[in-house]
């Protein structure tokens, strides 16, 4: 049939040609699938749920992760105080009247050296003792409560206890309390204050 | 037997005679029947584009005269400019693209509109949806997603009215005689199956009680956001422009394999973009969102091609009729396009991220593509259907003008704002008061821009109910002739 | 694509595949999440809002705060700085070698190496981990935001439009109530070039009853009422402001690792 005896089924709405697609086109779409599967396998992160950006893939996440460090041993240093100090001495530092002395502004924890105060964990303390210009006495010693931590705890609590709450001492290491704890031996008896200031800092 | 009795008088072969067609209405009869719906969804669209548009100023004017709106809850930025928005896309840009649909399936099926009454109840049930939606914004009750802000009431009521015009159009769609489908059929019916599912999707993860937990909301948001804004908008857009412009221009669409094409990877990487290059969620949902976006570029490319090839040598004159709109229209599609390409860039996305440059686009698309291409469709189609000429044929020209006008002081003005603010933004030393300072002035050239558009939207508007106006006094007319008429004897006596 | 039905399907196969990749995967993937564990802490992250806050992110969506404020960080990169915690037994060398490396912007391999010569001269380091990007230069954050920091937000106010500063941590930035309702009632008495538009309606001008309100806000004098009258916040602005001061985003997480500065208590 020729063109005009074709019958007019669009009824005088328009007609597409069957020009076919062009080449290029298709070219392109493969070139830019290429490239866009190389940037997504590089930016990506693979679906992972813990890679966002600017971090490209789960190893580089779990590169970048702060080690332990100071900082990472005041945090851990401040769950344990919450845990085994803060019932006496307050989550606030501020001690409690009949309890246990203050530590916030206390010159027993801002010393220069941290051996006096290693010891009163590792030894517990009885008697009468003179914070801030106060005296203070309370009915019940302070037990050893540092004995049972490991050397690292314990130096992660003292370290949060002498930079929190405005003060600011240097941190104490695991292997200064390891130092002590040998020193001390087994079975101390609580120390007193006057013991204590006998003692180097 | 004379030889020509088996020669039908067409001319046709009997080797290849198909059975005897079916009564054909006439075209006029066909597109009589599409009057009430139609004018119903163009009438409403129209008051929803000037509305939308008033509003859009009215909050562009908070940057000039930050004073202005302090004791006015109902028109503090967060709330004009987020009604401004809706009421553009719900109000007028879906029930106009549903109006154009219903017509061009009118016509290619070559038979009446189906299921009429639906529409016309969809279409009126549509604009009392969009009108409950923006005042619950504008009172405070917006549900916080952009794009989605109407609460549950108003789009329960768009919901349904959807359903009421798809059942129409796909009815309409069915009683085609011509078997084969014409490229506009397939971005038309992509794009009524579409919005159903975004349309569900984002309801129910979202604006439900229960909604999806954390910034995932976010991520939905965004893909309804994209899959509406412009996925939608391009589907019903091309859709008609591709049927408007070989229609105009006298020339055949160029063509059948590279529409199917375009179609497709438009579908398929379309749908991917939207998620931005910054955003607080896993790394692969950006680069996902980035690839589809640089694959974009392939049915961009696919449109454009089109386009050219179609009108090129087309001796039609436009001289800013329907043939000057439909062209400028899809020629801004492609910049829009190009812009979302470029927002997902990290590169780019860096600097013009959070800045102008990102409303820009979603005006361009809007403003720039999808309201000019369904004027000069409207302008089109109207007369046809209603059977009375434009009241001020005038004004077709001028709006054209007022709209390019104002959507080239608008969006690039305000892309180019976005660009500085963002460079303003980078440097850390530069006060933040400064980027801030910076976009100053292109909001202002935004706001003149709004204002030329919304000049363009009144004539439309003045247009339309002046045409609406004239058919129902000629309606009125010879419905009077009717009853005056003097009955027949025999009818009287029997 | 000959039939309807096909068409159908097209929009099956393509709309489907991305509704599967960005509605439901990350519906499975972030919107069952549960708190993350902060890095070195027994904390959990987020925190939950209560009381005014909670109500206050309902005051925010209402007034579309979002459409001028975004709550997201971006963060572009990551650098090592080398730190030194013990100078050992021979300071000097250390200190001498010190000078003549690059301690700071550093990658992770970097680092290390830098790391391992300072402990061969007998030093002690640690390696601080530092996000870098524009808005965290300007101040805006401490790292980038990720998913953990909204699971509590029902909406999830990200804004996409920075006209005003981004919010992510203003709580950290300005931690005072009156200085937040000031700001809502009269940013420019606060900030005097801000483009920001007076939220007046959230507060009440009401005559002074005897003796001025606790909660009237102490307000410059081209801002304050006329005589004998005060500017007191309604609920809505209280719990705005209580929202406002509650939007902090500084706790280290694995998916964003950071070293941050001394721990306070």
């Amino acid at each position: 049939m020729s063109e005009e005896m074709k019958p007019d089924l669009t009824h005088g709405e328009p007609a597409a040609t069957r020009a076919t697609t062009p080449m290029w086109l298709f070219v392109l779409l493969l070139a830019l699938l290429f490239l866009g599967g190389v940037y997504f396998d590089h930016h990506s992160g693979w679906f992972s749920a813990k890679v966002y950006a600017p971090y490209t893939s789960a190893e580089e996440v779990e590169q970048y992760q702060p080690r332990s460090g100071a900082a990472a041993m005041r945090a851990h240093g401040k769950q344990v105080y919450e845990m085994v100090c803060g019932v006496c001495h307050g989550n606030d530092g501020l001690g409690k009247p009949g309890q246990a002395p203050p530590l916030a502004g206390s010159e027993w924890v801002n010393t220069k050296g941290d051996n006096r105060l290693i010891h009163i964990p590792l030894e517990g303390l009885s008697g009468p003792i003179t914070v801030k210009g106060q005296e203070m006495s309370f009915p019940s010693p302070m037990a050893a409560m540092g004995a049972a931590l490991s050397d690292a705890d314990l130096a992660a609590v003292l370290s949060y206890i002498r930079s929190a709450w405005g003060n600011q001492a240097g941190a104490v290491t695991p292997e200064e309390v390891k130092a002590v704890r040998a020193a001390i031996g087994a079975h101390p008896q609580p120390l007193t204050a006057e013991q204590l200031q006998t003692m180097p800092e | 037997m004379n030889r020509t009795e088996h020669f039908p008088a067409d001319g046709r072969g009997t080797a290849a005679a198909p059975a005897p067609a079916p009564a054909e209405i006439s075209p006029s009869e066909m597109e009589a029947s599409c009057r009430m719906p139609l004018l119903a969804l163009f009438g409403g669209a129209a008051l929803a584009l000037v509305a939308g548009l008033a509003l859009a100023v009215t909050a562009s004017l908070t940057f000039h005269a930050p004073q202005l709106f302090a004791d006015h809850p109902w028109l503090t930025y967060g709330r004009a400019q987020a009604a401004a928005n809706d009421l553009l896309l719900y109000g007028f840009c879906i029930p106009a693209g549903l109006g154009v649909m219903l017509w061009i399936f009118v016509r290619l099926s070559g038979a009446e509109l189906y299921l009429w009454l639906a529409a016309f109840i969809g279409a009126n049930l549509w604009h009392l949806g969009v009108l409950v939606g923006t005042l619950a914004v504008l009172i405070g009750d917006s549900t916080g997603f952009a794009w989605l802000e109407f609460p549950r009431g108003g789009s329960v009521l768009l919901w349904a009215a959807f359903w009421l015009i798809a059942v129409s159009a796909a009815a309409t769609f069915g009683a085609r005689q011509n078997r084969e489908l014409y490229p506009s059929h397939w971005f038309l019916l992509a794009a009524l199956f579409w919005f159903p599912w975004i349309d569900a999707t984002a309801n129910l993860f979202l604006i439900t009680p229960h909604p999806v937990r954390g910034v995932a909301q976010a991520v939905i948001d965004w893909w309804f956001a994209n899959n509406l804004v412009f996925v939608w908008l391009a589907l019903v857009g091309l859709g008609a422009a591709f049927y408007f412009l070989p229609k105009l221009s006298g020339r055949p669409l160029h063509s059948h394999f590279l529409a199917l094409f375009a179609c497709w990877t438009l579908m398929l990487f379309g749908a991917g973009c939207g998620i931005p290059q910054g955003a607080p969620v896993p790394a692969w949902m950006p680069a996902a969102s980035a690839l589809a976006a640089v694959l974009l570029m392939v049915p961009l490319a696919a449109v454009a091609v089109i386009t050219w090839k179609t009108v090129r040598g087309s001796t039609a004159i436009c001289k800013g009729g329907p043939l000057s709109y439909i062209k400028l229209g899809t020629a801004l599609f492609l910049l829009s396009g190009l812009m979302l390409v470029a927002e997902a860039c990290p590169q780019i996305s860096r600097v013009v991220e959070f800045t102008w440059f990102g409303p820009a686009q979603t005006q361009l698309q809007i403003l720039g593509f999808f309201v000019i291409v369904m004027c000069g469709a409207i302008y089109e189609l109207l007369p046809r259907v209603t059977g009375v000429e434009w009241p001020f044929p005038k004004f077709i020209r001028l709006q054209y003008w007022l709209f390019l006008c104002g959507v080239a002081l608008t969006v690039l003005l305000l892309a180019a704002g976005g660009v500085e603010q963002g460079w303003k933004l980078r440097n850390a030393a530069t006060p933040f008061a400064d980027s801030v300072a910076a976009a100053l002035p292109f909001l202002r050239a935004e706001t003149v821009g709004l204002l030329l558009v919304l000049i363009g939207a009144l004539l439309f508007a003045a247009n339309i109910f002046a045409m609406t106006l004239r058919w129902k006094l000629a309606l009125l007319k010879s419905a009077l002739a009717a009853v005056k008429t003097p009955l027949q004897t025999a009818e009287v006596e029997s | 694509m000959k039939t309807g039905f096909r068409v159908f399907l097209a929009v099956i196969l393509t709309l489907g595949l991305s509704w599967l990749t960005f509605v439901v995967a990350p519906a499975v993937q972030l919107g069952r999440a549960k708190l993350e564990p902060v890095l070195n802490s027994s904390d959990t992250w987020p925190i939950q809002p209560s009381g005014d806050a909670a109500l206050g992110l309902q005051v925010y969506r209402a007034n579309g705060c979002a459409a001028c404020h975004t709550t997201q960080v971006r963060q572009e990169g990551v650098a090592c700085e080398v730190v030194l915690t013990d100078a050992g037994n021979n300071p000097a060398a250390v200190s001498n070698l010190l000078s003549t490396l690059k301690l700071s912007g550093l990658t992770k391999e970097q680092a290390d190496a830098v790391a391992a010569r300072i402990a061969a001269a007998g030093g002690k380091t640690e390696t601080h981990i530092v996000p870098t990007g524009a808005d965290i230069a300007r101040g805006w954050g401490v790292r980038g935001s990720v998913a953990a920091d909204y699971l509590y937000d029902a909406p999830v106010p990200l804004g996409n439009l920075r006209a005003g500063p981004d919010l992510a941590n203003v709580g950290l930035r300005e931690p005072d109530l009156n200085w937040q309702l000031l700001h809502l009632y009269a940013p420019q008495a606060v900030v005097s070039n801000s483009a920001m538009p007076p939220f007046r309606y959230l507060f009440r001008v009401q005559k002074i009853n005897g003796t001025t309100s606790p909660d009237a806000l102490r307000l410059p004098k081209n801002f304050a009422p006329p005589a004998g009258y005060e500017v007191v916040p309604t609920p809505a602005a209280r719990e705005l402001a209580a929202y406002l001061l509650s939007l902090k985003a500084d706790a280290p997480l694995y998916e964003a690792p950071f070293t941050p500065a001394i721990a306070k208590p």
